[in-house]
């Protein structure tokens, strides 16, 4: 073995603590994303605001990370700056690049020996953890350093909706207007003001993502419930969750941990 | 101001800064028949990403070839790994992958494409690539005649150094320093030894209209490659090559400069025939070996630096690791004549301390 994952920390200020790691989930990845492998770690917590939950799915491997909207902050927490009170995932996919990159540690694959001029080898591969949820994202296949970050951080924020859930009041429920902007247009609540039918492959979408999925576990994975409050037909949301490889997966993972049946 | 006059009028900064009598290199339409008119640099060879697509093979011939590649590939096991610390299997069919990306014009082989694809080298040429490859540890990057470098891609050839990923950082230290100085971003900036010009062209895109860059290099086969790689990213008005050693190139803007970068030659001589065989056998001594100890050229440039920075300039150069960065920042402190402030030790993102940065005073 003449190769290690060296960490480097980049993150400068005190870590949220979130308690003991509770085990290591793979995620498999659809084909568009040409990945080597992603971890996603939830982590517990007894003190903060944060928790976590196993969704029991036939393979056991899922875990959720849930954030309150009642909790208090903790005082390590600089980069939300809100200033309500309100700790929500969703803030996480609104930081800048940068404000994103310094809540995550930054680990490189290093070889042995001097580096620099001694070496011709392309390990440039570049994985990210992000600290407040740990949550692992990795990327290896682009020809340079500098390009597997950005495809590490594009990934992070794919993770990060699909696994960090915001609480939801259904019974004042409106949607968000991200949420809003991923429907068809044939939806009954969606006004013309949203603008065209926001796809998969607009980086916008996965804003509107993690708040449908945080609508589709308030309502325990009922896609007719969940339809209603988006004033959509059933078979018309079942459609736009199967548009998307990763939002499908996280929905039949949620759907099999309730005994329902997957989508297809 | 300076800079809106600068930019409203359209004139090079440099003809005014630099060379206000002398023939301007600027001022000529950069183009390959004006650089082979400079005596100085030689047309580089065309990478094969940017040659046009002029052979064609079958799928299937091509698939062949592509499976000999895999085989060849994974026949090298640690071989090369255990011999000098060389790339494994793993990495080798990760750098064909890469190979098929630049000579076809989809990027890719698959069973749906026609049964002729367009390539830019023949079938006859991969065969003989991919040999060179494995058998005499022929860089890759010379190979395929680039390197992808921060979001760059830069041209690479024989006699030029390849830039490393370790490298990309130095960037990122000037862009550092310039986000909030506008002295620094708005000057005159030195890269000493550029090579492929990497280093002057991650600088340059982020001093654009603002700031100017000279890079020079001894070797005229450098200065070929350096000005090709600028004109492609079109920053032929912010970054002028010039050849010559170290500081020699330089003496008209004494004591004007408000950065220098370098990535110099730090290897100790006795490492070269130890070097990895990519490296060692293939790669130019003179960008490599820094002598005995590996220190020559740093101090070389630090003693410059000295001179041809202007008080408040800033300078950064990567080193071998901690024990060349320590080396230079006792120099910096206790012999420069306290000349240099804020001298600091700077990780690669590897964790090795890698480059050093000071201020003049």
């Amino acid at each position: 073995m003449v190769s290690v994952w060296k960490s480097f920390s980049v993150n400068l200020f005190g870590l949220l603590r979130v308690g003991t790691s509770n085990g290591v989930a793979r995620l498999a990845l659809p084909s568009s994303h040409p990945i080597l492998s992603i971890r996603v770690r939830g982590e517990g917590s007894s003190k903060s605001t944060w928790s976590q939950q196993q969704l029991r799915d036939n393979r056991g491997s899922f875990f959720h990370i849930w954030c309150s909207k009642y909790g208090s902050i903790s005082s390590t927490d600089t980069y939300v700056n809100g200033g309500d009170g309100d700790y929500r995932g969703k803030r996480y996919l609104e930081l800048t690049d940068q404000e994103l990159m310094r809540q995550c540690q930054l680990d490189t694959f290093k070889s042995s020996g001097p580096g620099g001029q001694h070496r011709n080898k392309r390990e440039s591969a570049v994985r990210l953890k992000h600290l407040p949820t740990g949550i692992i994202a990795q990327a290896a296949e682009d020809r340079s350093q500098h390009m597997n970050r950005e495809s590490a951080l594009a990934r992070l924020r794919t993770l990060l909706a699909l696994k960090v859930r915001n609480t939801v009041d259904l019974d004042a429920y409106s949607p968000p207007k991200e949420l809003l902007q991923i429907l068809p247009a044939k939806s009954t609540i969606r006004g013309s003001d949203c603008g065209p039918q926001i796809g998969p492959k607009n980086p916008k979408f996965i804003l509107g993502m993690q708040a449908l999925l945080d609508l589709i576990f308030a309502v325990g994975g009922s896609i007719s419930e969940a339809a209603k409050f988006l004033g959509l037909s059933t078979g018309a949301l079942s459609r736009l969750i199967l548009s998307d490889d990763s939002l499908r997966m996280v929905v039949n993972e949620l759907r099999i941990s309730k005994g329902l049946k997957p989508l297809k | 101001m300076r800079v809106s006059f600068i930019i409203g009028y359209g004139v090079p900064k440099f003809s005014i800064l630099l060379r206000p009598h002398g023939s301007c290199y600027l001022c000529r339409p950069m183009c390959s028949s004006s650089t082979s008119a400079l005596t100085t640099s030689q047309k580089p060879r065309t990478s094969l990403f940017l040659r046009p697509p002029t052979h064609s093979a079958t799928l299937s011939d091509l698939q062949k070839w592509q499976n000999w590649a895999k085989n060849l590939a994974s026949s090298v096991g640690s071989t090369f790994v255990d011999l000098d610390n060389g790339p494994d299997s793993t990495l080798l069919r990760r750098e064909l992958k890469w190979l098929v990306e630049d000579v076809t014009e989809d990027g890719s082989i698959s069973a749906e494409q026609q049964r002729n694809i367009r390539l830019r080298v023949s079938l006859e040429e991969l065969y003989k690539l991919w040999k060179q490859r494995i058998e005499e540890r022929r860089p890759f990057q010379y190979i395929v005649g680039c390197e992808h470098w921060r979001d760059l891609v830069l041209c690479v050839e024989e006699g030029v150094l390849i830039p490393r990923p370790e490298t990309e950082k130095l960037v990122d230290l000037v862009a550092d320093v310039v986000s909030d100085n506008q002295g620094l971003r708005e000057g005159l900036w030195a890269d000493m030894g550029t090579g492929t010009g990497a280093i002057a062209i991650g600088i340059g895109m982020i001093l654009r209209s603002y700031g100017r860059i000279i890079a020079t290099d001894l070797s005229p086969l450098a200065v070929g490659v350096a000005t090709f790689n600028v004109q492609r990213h079109g920053l032929q008005d912010v970054i002028e090559i010039r050849q010559g050693s170290w500081f020699e190139p330089l003496k008209d803007v004494e004591g004007k400069l408000a950065g220098i970068v370098s990535n110099p030659p730090y290897i100790p001589s006795d490492h070269i025939s130890g070097l990895q065989a990519e490296v060692g056998r293939h790669e130019p001594k003179m960008a490599l070996d820094g002598g005995v100890n590996g220190m020559n050229d740093l101090l070389h440039l630090c003693k410059g630096a000295a001179s041809m920075l202007k008080p408040g300039g800033f300078l950064a150069f990567e080193t071998n690791g901690e024990k060349q960065c320590k080396h230079l920042v006792e120099y910096m402190e206790t012999n420069a004549g306290g000349i240099f402030c804020d001298v600091n030790l700077v990780p690669d993102f590897a964790g090795v301390h890698r480059f050093v940065t000071a201020f003049h005073k």
